[in-house]
């Protein structure tokens, strides 16, 4: 018997096969209790009850009007500067040069348009966080998705209900999601990831932008109807990278 | 696409629990699907590209339509639709008891019966880490095993 087998009673027996009917472990648990055998039957019987119930019928598929596949046009991203008021002429300035010099210190692994098609993607991909809450996350949860290595961030960003570290062009990557007036609001902070200037991103019923952050840059992607300029404002004086 | 479809509508019934509302989840999807393929890395991620974009597609509908909690008493056409082909008496039990089980419960389920997922890939879709996708399984089949029980014994 293995030492896991030993650990194993009664209710952790029971705990996993109700979870996973097809749970082989707890081999020798189950070779001597036979209430756990009768359970563990009932359960693979009901098991296949339930993938019969859950069987319904199809109806034959309806091709949709599929629009002419233009892969050129799949993502649409015009690069091009978005502010334009004194006082962002004046924070461009200073990103931009930042970002200028990290380019030429640290170079650019892909290109602005490779990177957001990557930021589209990823929120396309991570449907969890689109999730309508006004729960906030932990200060904990909030530590581990942006650990102090690679930023600070205080609370002025909003209410952030969603943080998780991902990964874009092979670096970790804080995912943040605060609450828009128009549904969530998703926040990138990618140290690692230098772009020239500010790249606007535009998605199938979400648009964004890409903001040079020093040596690094941050994406604020929102529903198509979101003003971002407010919350562009807040994550910018709310983020301070950590290199 | 075509293939993946019988899955995709399942999946989608079984979390909106309404057969109307599947096929135009569905119907979005698709559509979505297909102008974002070059987003599709790897055909054999297909199935589960697939029914993220339905998930999505099903939270998107449900933020627009802010629909009213499901009284299993009252139901619309398309909702009843949906528990009206069971073949047997007790297989339509069993059926009613899913539908009445709570999104968080029913949602890994079907995942895991209908779509043959693990636990990880649950946990994966649904953004929960494995211990939680196990608890809500083992919950679910636990209501389900009760219902089975309450009904044989009325």
């Amino acid at each position: 018997m293995s030492p896991a087998d030993e650990m194993m009673n009664c209710d952790a027996y029971r705990e996993m096969i109700s979870a996973d009917p097809t749970f082989d472990g707890g081999a020798g648990h189950l070779s001597q209790c036979s209430d756990c055998q009768a359970f563990r039957t009932e359960m693979q019987s009901l098991n296949v009850k339930i993938a019969m119930a859950m069987q319904i019928d199809v109806p034959v598929l309806a091709i949709p009007e599929l629009p002419a596949l233009d892969v050129e046009n799949v993502v649409p991203l015009v690069a091009q500067k978005r502010l334009s008021k004194p006082a962002w002429f004046a924070l461009a300035a200073t990103v931009m040069l930042a970002a200028v010099i990290g380019v030429r210190m640290f170079g650019v692994g892909i290109t602005e348009e490779s990177l957001a098609e990557q930021v589209l993607a990823h929120v396309d991909h991570e449907p969890a966080a689109l999730q309508v809450s006004d729960t906030p996350v932990t200060d904990a949860q909030l530590l581990e998705a942006v650990p102090a290595d690679i930023a600070r961030l205080d609370h002025t960003a909003g209410l952030i209900t969603y943080a998780r570290s991902c990964e874009i062009n092979g670096n970790d990557v804080p995912h943040l999601v605060i609450q828009g007036e128009h549904g969530p609001v998703t926040i990138l902070l990618m140290p690692e990831e230098a772009v020239a200037e500010a790249v606007s991103l535009d998605g199938a019923n979400i648009h964004g932008i890409i903001l040079p952050v020093g040596t690094g840059s941050i994406a604020i992607v929102g529903a198509r109807e979101e003003k971002l300029e407010r919350i562009e404002k807040s994550v910018l004086n709310s983020v301070m990278w950590s290199t | 696409m075509a293939v993946f479809h019988p899955d995709m509508y399942r999946y989608a019934a079984w979390l909106c629990r309404d057969k109307a509302i599947a096929e135009d989840v569905v119907q979005e999807a698709l559509l979505r699907a297909w102008k974002s393929l070059d987003a599709l890395r790897e055909d054999a991620a297909a199935k589960q590209w697939l029914l993220t974009i339905v998930r999505r597609e099903n939270a998107r509908y449900f933020e627009r339509r802010r629909l009213e909690t499901v009284d299993i008493d009252n139901l619309t056409a398309s909702q009843a639709a949906l528990l009206a082909e069971a073949p047997n008496e007790e297989l339509n039990d069993l059926r009613e008891a899913i539908y009445e089980l709570e999104d968080d419960y029913r949602e890994p389920l079907v995942l895991q019966v209908l779509m043959g997922y693990s636990t990880d890939e649950i946990g994966e879709l649904m953004g929960l880490k494995q211990g939680a996708v196990l608890t809500r399984l083992h919950r679910a089949r636990l209501k389900l095993k009760d219902n089975v029980a309450q009904e044989e014994r009325s």
